[in-house]
């Protein structure tokens, strides 16, 4: 499933706050990001590139109210209708008993499915190879990336402008 | 404005709510009762107990997140301060209760007739002879004493030293050293010794029967009202345009506390029951058993307050960061974990009453006695509950209040202030 290449011009800063600042500055400028990234999560910078909350836990809630309902209802089968065993002098549909281990499979199906979805939504998995715009992103350098499929020789012009302007210690362009 | 003033109209409405409160006690005293005054005894129990722990339980909140280098809620650390100050008056009512034991005013505790542990006896018990070594008397005086009054030592001492950091700050912070420190003495011998002041307090009122949860039990209940008064509290002083430093994302992260730690009760609270219910020992089984059978409406709506409804109303972020409907919350799980104190107390104590009044005096006991009729009071909490309950909240939130105006709203030069100011949590 591989899209067209695309062609990113990218600005590395040092500095998280100059980070911001820059990201700010794009903004004003109606410049269009196409990511940003950072060794670690920056406060802040979520509102600035106008990201939406994630989705992810109604996921969660999902998942879990389906475990919820596999336990329970299977409980309630197994030990109803397939197989009732007396335990304890106690009935067959002893709610109590059944608790545990509902709220086990509420947890483990909560979970993996979080982990699942996170990984399709994603485009993450075994064997998928995404590409890095330059390694030290994950160490000690803050990156904002542009799409510039398309562009005029003018604005790459003017986006390495914003780039010196903004304090970028580097400016590189790559093809992925 | 950094520094509460403790207005006319607040001071007003508290007192109000102690006057409510004491009329509600005299009039429980004087009509309302058996000859035994159950009912005024285990309201005043209820509600000492209730608030006591919850004063030990935020210092012991506090004392926790500042060890653990917790940054984020130092500046309304002042509230967890004025509201922990409430241990040497909880340790007054708790006098008034030993004295009681002592005078026999009251009959809360069936273990205090000295005929159940004497061998030879008719009335002797062995069940209750064999707790006698640590479930007597003394024990119950002294260990009150000596802990309530440590708990207390180190709430003052605590909020001393708080306050001089604000007024005597140097370079390396020695005021904060010398706090870690004793927090760290009090998170020690806290933890242990409020376990064995639950077991004295409430569960000697079943003297037969015991659970190893109950001590977690009853502090979760305890840390989940302490954490909702907060809440409570903080919403109701920015409304009145303090603690503007106080962000909606420190009350995401006390929502969080309390969702958690409401998830934690519950987790305990069943614990304990399925325990029960599964091994079905006699002597164990009788306690849920009472409450089925008598309680069976505030048994189930114990756990629809305290689990469900914050289970469904805080599950979402976004609510989390809301002032109003936290403060529902916070009011429905500080009075919902009253009503549990309520059903820890009340259904023990009113069978030793019925027993010691059936016999004339202290009886043979052992649960199961013939249990009289519905008893408004002891049976479901009637208006002179809620009017006893308004008066201890009275009086907590007055002394709270008074000393939150005692001192600058938001500490000076605790370490960790830049934190909490800065501090988001999306």
């Amino acid at each position: 499933m591989k899209s067209q290449n695309k062609e990113i011009l990218y600005g590395l800063y040092d500095d998280d706050a100059d980070l911001l600042k820059a990201v700010k500055e794009a903004n004003k400028e109606h410049l269009e990001v196409y990511d940003v990234f950072t060794p670690f999560p920056v406060h802040g910078l979520d509102p600035l590139l106008g990201i939406s909350e994630s989705r992810l836990h109604i996921a969660g809630f999902v998942f879990g109210a389906m475990g919820t309902l596999t336990a329970f209802l299977f409980m309630s089968w197994v030990f109803t209708r397939d197989w009732p065993i007396i335990f304890g002098g106690k009935p067959y549909w002893s709610v109590p008993a059944f608790i545990p281990i509902t709220f086990e499979l509420t947890v483990l199906f909560s979970g993996i499915g979080m982990v699942v979805s996170y990984y399709i939504v994603n485009g993450l998995g075994f064997g998928v190879d995404n590409p890095t715009l330059d390694d030290r992103i994950t160490d000690d350098k803050f990156c904002i990336a542009f799409q510039t499929n398309g562009y005029s020789d003018a604005e790459i012009e003017n986006l390495s402008n914003f780039f010196s302007k903004t304090g970028a210690s580097e400016v590189s362009s790559k093809v992925i | 404005m950094n520094q509460f003033n403790f207005e006319g109209s607040q001071k007003r409405l508290f007192l109000g709510m102690i006057a409510v409160g004491l009329a509600c006690m005299a009039a429980t005293f004087l009509f309302d009762d058996d000859a035994l005054h159950t009912r005024f005894w285990t309201n005043f129990l209820h509600n000492t107990v209730f608030f006591t722990g919850i004063a030990f339980v935020i210092l012991f909140f506090y004392c926790a997140s500042t060890l653990a280098y917790a940054g984020w809620f130092v500046n309304f650390k002042r509230v967890f301060e004025a509201y922990s100050l409430y241990l040497p008056v909880g340790l007054g009512f708790l006098l008034v209760i030993i004295a009681g034991i002592w005078g026999h005013f009251h009959h809360l505790y069936h273990w205090t007739d000295p005929s159940l542990v004497e061998v030879g006896n008719p009335n002797f018990d062995k069940v209750v002879a064999g707790k006698a070594g640590f479930i007597n008397k003394n024990w119950y005086t002294f260990g009150t004493l000596i802990t309530v009054g440590i708990w207390s030592f180190c709430a003052i001492k605590l909020r001393a030293l708080s306050l001089d950091e604000d007024n005597n700050p140097d370079a390396d912070h020695s005021q904060y050293t010398q706090f870690k420190k004793i927090a760290a003495f009090f998170m020690f011998f806290g933890a242990f010794s409020s376990a064995a002041m639950i077991w004295q307090w409430i569960m000697s009122i079943d003297v037969h029967w015991y659970s190893t949860m109950f001590a977690w039990y009853a502090t979760a209940s305890w840390l989940v009202a302490a954490l909702a008064l907060t809440i409570g509290t903080l919403i109701y002083l920015k409304s009145k345009g303090y603690y503007t430093s106080v962000l909606p994302d420190h009350f995401h992260d006390l929502g969080k506390y309390i969702f958690g730690f409401s998830i934690f009760w519950t987790y305990l609270w069943f614990d304990q029951f399925m325990l029960i219910w599964y091994a079905n020992n006699g002597e164990e089984t009788v306690y849920f058993q009472h409450r089925f059978e008598h309680y069976s409406l505030l048994f189930y709506a114990n756990l629809a307050i305290n689990f469900v409804l914050p289970f469904l109303i805080l599950m979402r972020n976004s609510v989390k960061r809301k002032a109003g409907i936290m403060m529902f919350a916070a009011i429905i799980l500080f009075f919902g974990h009253w009503l549990d104190f309520f059903l820890m107390i009340k259904p023990g104590a009113y069978i030793t009453a019925q027993e010691a009044l059936a016999h004339g005096g202290h009886g043979d006991a052992g649960h199961g006695a013939a249990e009289a009729g519905f008893a408004l009071g002891n049976h479901f909490p009637g208006l002179l509950e809620v009017g006893t309950f308004l008066g201890f909240l009275g009086l907590f939130l007055y002394l709270g209040f008074n000393q939150l105006s005692k001192a600058s709203l938001e500490p000076k030069n605790d370490p960790y202030l830049g934190e909490a100011l800065h501090h988001e949590v999306i």
